[in-house]
């Protein structure tokens, strides 16, 4: 347990760290779009930590500003996809029959096809912009959180308590908003944080295939597109981007083992 | 046990149908087809394009092109590619049996790394071993697997001044080609998949550790390695297996961007240019593959569950 | 049939001399040189050269498939002219040179051109060439039930006649001094008669080839690689001097260079002319640099927005400055355009500095901008395409050098299927566009300008004096008249402003130093492989 507790406590600085710089990235860096020809390509320096880009511009900035669009998609799109999911989840878990074996078999054709496809096959027809990759990003992970809210509400709906609600003349609606939805959010907001660090790394594939957001917005999978082209001459394009998704992963999977061994 | 298997089955090909629709209209739905590559700024005049679309069979209605392609599916014949014209059968198979052979060399990879790995782990739950392998899977799991590509691509180069060679060779025609080939999208997706199989393999033999005929043997005095040998890995041998079923599904998904990365002629590699380039027959037989895989693969799992396990026999 | 007299026959040394004289145009020659001429198409012949070996060609972008006529894709042109040759051959110099015509004579009124035929030309099925395999051929690409893109440049050829086995004649609806330079081997690759007859043809064309081309297929696998082999009745006695040429596709860039640098590849053409910087100092690699036919440009849709007004498109104009642009996208490493490619500015450019529209002026663009009442400027969108990397940091610099103007650019990135949906559809509103053209102005100009239905007018731009201006340069022989047309007419799209051409990359091509006599040609496709050859 006691790893437990210390994992928990690095997960959560880590993640409070990379919040703050995504909320406030000037505390922590200069503008990230600053180009010069003069400067361009630099190594890593007292001056430029990460060293700088093919326009000469500081990929540290590019690396803290990048921040706020990488994660705030990723984010925003498991979250709409958590409440989507969620809410579809505990209707079909609780309506019975036709409903749930619809949207079971929904879920399953989604679920089918490998997420990086899906991922590409939305991208390229919703467009680019933050607000279509936000889309893709939550469509692919709907039937995910579907599954685990049904089996949670599977599981709740046949609990003792609620049958007693049912017994005591409940309507069906405030026995699923009271009880049901109480015990399921848990479940989702973990599977939350579970799902995080998978959609990040999806985010930045799209970004790698030149489907993320269009520049001159920062982004880290953006910036590995653009590192490709110097891979060996300037490998800082692609290590420091990369490095902070790693990091970033790292932090919401410890903050998730640690909530899921909590939760068990 | 078979009313259990032919629900599994049913359900299997309900998704199916589904999910070859989904693809059918949602491909339809990206802007532009295949005539606009075709024709690219030197548009014809309307005739032309008409002509095109109609030997294409673009200008049938939706429903008649879909019934149309899943009534040649069930005939074998997965169409022709509107690119290349050939065969969508022959393109697909040899695209796949690529994929498949990384696949199988990275579960090899990732199973020779990763169980051991686990296995040490697993033996003192929060000893050193643990708290390495912990820190490892964490690494793996957390890699986007194409940066782990970059990463490798980047030190063979500065390191051993290495480049991969620029075609990728079967196995039959050279081995050693082959293998120089696949080594490092091979070990980009082995070092997360390792980590994946460290994860399970560590939790599977933690949990086993507990039980008390393990305890039992122990407190009998038998080496720990003795324990591990005759009890432990028996015991995880069968989830070690179905799980590689599942990472194989995984692995056979997630090569796309590794395979863009690399260069290599494989199902993610060409999906990906089907979707660019809108070749509708290659891309509708690619994931037909890919998915007719992954619900095999799970059916398969359940039925080794169900046969080895009583419980779920009787489900 | 009836058909004029052939009036004009220059022989080879006048033809040369037209091309050397910076002009040329649909004017002529023939050529009963020694070996027919051919000798001056693809490059100089070498007599040191050495035979045998396979040279491997990097190429970063594949081909959908190889048919000759189907295809408009500058990546499949790049790769079939090897294996399909037209009648004439699209020579540097901006004049057509004879391929598989031995020579061409053209009647007083300009509607008749007769092409006499090369003897023993064997297809690579076996069979030899005859005039029927030729009008097969243009008849196929001009019919638009065909679907060929080919077919609009094909529009003024009325019918096509085969008198005997080595004779061809066309006659034209109109006069199109550009016939010669469009039946080279963009869509005028000659195919046995009956090719497309059956329904596996597109199937065969990706598994064999059956032009008469130097190299034949050998083997075609898409997201990998193309092999070609030495043809061995190829019309050219000794020739090719390589057994074979193996492309390799590349996934990017970056794996390009590396490839050069660890010599798996003997020749590649950098798809990013800055990139050579990264190979500067490596020893063993060859780096030649020339202006290329290709253009980056800045598209302006007539119909869209703000830019129906052709005061808000000049002022956009003279915001622009494309030096600037140019070093942000490529490093410099290219030309700065006026209204022509590069590798055409001698030939055919109307001198920059005659072009009141190409020098960045704020002043103006502001009191432009104020005259079309939006003096506070406006907001709009202006696309990219993805995989088009110069893009990119054009478009940032691009915006910034239009702010100035009050004009607000938003970038959004579409994938090249979807740009082309919207182009051909004529919905381009304000994009980046990179296109190249054969080396001749009535090919470059007069589909993309051209009001519809003869032309395609991608950007709307409707414009009567430009219309005027390219069918007078169509319907004119004389080089000098029709240099002096052109230029009338870029004078126009100066002012008017559809397009802003912003500047031609550099083709850079960098080969291991065993790789000789390889001669790259303004288009970037691989002509010179038929007499490149490899050092022992």
């Amino acid at each position: 347990m006691r790893r437990v507790r210390i994992e928990l406590a690095i997960g959560l600085a880590l993640c409070a760290l990379f919040l703050l710089i995504s909320l406030a990235p000037a505390l922590f860096a200069g503008p990230s779009d600053a180009v010069s020809v003069a400067r361009r390509l630099e190594a890593p320096s007292a001056e430029f930590w990460f060293g700088t880009d093919e326009t000469g511009r500081d990929v540290y900035a590019r690396v803290i500003h990048g921040a706020g669009t990488t994660l705030g998609i990723v984010g925003v799109a498991i979250g709409l996809a958590g409440l989507i999911g969620g809410g579809l989840g505990v209707l079909a878990g609780f309506a019975g029959r036709w409903a749930d074996l619809a949207l079971s078999r929904m879920a399953d054709a989604l679920l089918a096809f490998p997420p990086i496809i899906l991922g590409v096959i939305l991208a390229s027809t919703l467009g680019s912009g933050a607000g279509n990759l936000v889309l893709a990003l939550a469509i692919i992970y709907v039937p995910v959180f579907y599954r685990v809210a049904r089996a949670a509400a599977l599981m709740e709906s046949n609990r003792a308590y609620v049958e007693a609600a049912r017994a005591l003349g409940y309507g069906e609606a405030a026995i699923l908003l009271r009880h049901v939805l109480r015990n399921v959010a848990p479940v989702v907001a973990l599977q939350c944080v579970i799902l995080f660090p998978l959609a990040l790394q999806i985010q930045a594939a799209l970004g790698f295939l030149g489907l993320g957001v269009p520049p001159p917005t920062p982004d880290w999978g953006a910036s590995l597109q653009e590192s490709r082209n110097y891979l060996t001459a300037a490998p800082w394009l692609a290590l420091f981007p990369g490095a902070a998704l790693l990091l970033a992963a790292v932090a919401a999977s410890l903050l998730g083992r640690a909530l899921q061994a909590r939760h068990t | 046990m078979i009313e259990a298997l032919l629900r599994r089955l049913g359900a299997a090909l309900v998704t199916l149908v589904l999910a070859t629709g989904v693809v059918f209209l949602v491909i339809r739905a990206v802007p532009g087809d295949i005539i606009g590559e075709m024709l690219g700024q030197s548009a014809g005049d309307p005739a032309s394009e008409a002509a095109l679309r109609a030997f294409f069979g673009l200008d049938r209605p939706l429903v008649t092109q879909y019934l149309t392609w899943a009534g040649d599916v069930l005939r074998g014949d997965l169409g022709t590619s509107m690119r290349q014209g050939l065969p969508v059968l022959g393109i697909v198979l040899d695209a796949f049996l690529v994929t498949l052979e990384i696949g199988l060399a990275t579960l090899l990879v990732s199973i020779l790394v990763g169980v051991p790995l686990g296995l040490a782990a697993g033996v003192r739950p929060g000893g050193v071993a643990d708290m390495m392998v912990e820190g490892f899977t964490l690494l793996g799991l957390s890699a986007p697997v194409f940066w782990t590509g970059m990463v490798l691509l980047i030190l063979a180069d500065s390191w051993l001044g290495w480049s991969p060679p620029l075609i990728y060779t079967p196995p039959s025609v050279s081995l050693a080609d082959n293998l120089e080939g696949i080594a490092l999208p091979v070990l980009a997706l082995g070092f997360l998949q390792a980590a994946a199989y460290a994860q399970f393999t560590r939790q599977q033999s933690a949990a086993l550790m507990r039980q008390d005929f393990v305890r039992a043997a122990r407190a009998r005095g038998l080496p720990a390695r003795v324990v591990y040998g005759r009890h432990l890995l028996r015991n995880i041998a069968i989830p070690l297996v179905t799980y590689a079923g599942l990472i194989l599904v995984q692995i056979l998904g997630g090569v796309v961007v590794v395979e863009t990365l690399f260069g290599i002629p494989g199902l993610g590699r060409t999906l990906l240019a089907a979707i660019q380039g809108r070749d509708y027959p290659v891309l509708q037989g690619a994931l037909l593959l890919t998915v007719v895989v992954a619900l095999l693969v799970n059916l398969v799992i359940d039925l080794t569950y169900a046969l080895i396990d009583p419980r779920v026999r009787g489900a | 049939m009836p058909l004029s007299t052939p009036r004009l026959t220059i022989d080879r040394r006048t033809a040369l001399l037209a091309g050397a004289g910076l002009l040329g145009g649909g004017l002529a020659l023939p050529a009963r040189g020694q070996d027919g001429g051919a000798e001056a198409v693809y490059g100089p012949d070498d007599p040191q050269a050495r035979r045998g070996g396979t040279l491997t060609v990097a190429i970063a972008n594949e081909p959908p498939n190889l048919d000759p006529f189907h295809q408009a894709g500058d990546a499949r042109t790049a790769i079939t002219v090897l294996m399909y040759q037209g009648l004439m051959f699209e020579d540097a110099s901006g004049v057509a040179k004879p391929l598989l015509a031995e020579s061409m004579a053209v009647s007083d009124d300009g509607l008749t051109y007769t092409f006499t035929l090369r003897r023993g030309v064997r297809f690579h099925t076996g069979r030899t060439m005859t005039s029927a395999d030729v009008k097969y051929s243009y008849d196929y690409v001009r019919n638009p039930a065909n679907g060929s893109p080919g077919a609009l440049d094909f529009g003024t050829i009325a019918e096509i006649g085969a008198p005997d086995d080595h004779t061809v004649v066309v006659r034209l609806s109109e006069p199109n001094a550009s016939l010669p330079m469009t039946l080279t081997n963009r869509f005028g690759g000659v195919v046995p008669v009956d090719t497309f007859a059956t329904p596996q043809a597109r199937a065969r064309l990706s598994q064999q080839s059956v032009g008469t081309g130097p190299f034949m297929l050998q083997e075609f696998r898409p997201q990998s690689h193309i092999r070609m082999a030495r043809f061995p009745n190829y019309w050219r006695q000794g020739q090719p001097y390589l057994d074979g040429v193996l492309f390799s596709v590349q996934p990017n860039a970056a794996s390009v260079l590396v490839a050069l640098r660890s010599r798996r590849v003997d020749l590649a053409l950098l798809a990013r002319p800055q990139d050579a910087e990264q190979l500067q100092g490596q020893a063993g690699l060859n780096i030649t640099s020339a202006s290329s036919l290709r253009q980056c440009s800045l598209d302006l849709d007539g119909n869209h927005a703000q830019l129906k007004d052709p005061r808000v498109r000049q002022a956009i104009a003279l915001a622009v400055d494309k030096d600037a642009v140019m070093q942000a996208s490529i490093s410099g490493k290219g030309k700065v355009l006026g209204t022509i490619p590069a590798a055409m500015q001698e030939s055919w450019g109307a001198p920059i500095s005659a072009l009141p529209n190409q020098k960045p002026d704020m002043a103006r663009a502001k009191a432009l901008l104020a005259e079309a009442g939006l003096p506070d400027g406006f907001t709009m969108d202006l696309i990219s395409i993805i995989g088009f990397e110069w893009m990119d940091p054009a478009g940032v610099t691009l915006a910034q050098q239009l702010a100035p103007l009050g004009i607000r650019l938003n970038i959004q990135r579409v994938e090249l299927g979807v740009w082309l949906n919207a182009y051909r559809s004529r919905n381009m509103r304000f994009t980046f566009n990179d296109w190249g053209t054969q080396p001749d102005p009535h090919i470059l100009y007069y589909r993309h300008f051209h009001s519809q239905p003869r032309g395609a007018d991608f950007r709307n731009w409707n414009n009567a004096e430009g219309d005027r201006l390219l069918d007078a340069g169509m319907a004119t022989a004389d080089p000098a008249r029709r240099k002096e047309i052109y230029v009338e007419f870029q004078k126009v799209v100066d002012a008017s402003v559809p397009t802003v051409m912003l500047f031609s990359p550099d083709l850079v091509s960098v080969a291991q130093q065993r790789v000789r006599n390889y001669a790259q040609h303004p288009t970037g496709w691989w002509f010179g492989l038929a007499k490149a050859w490899i050092a022992a």
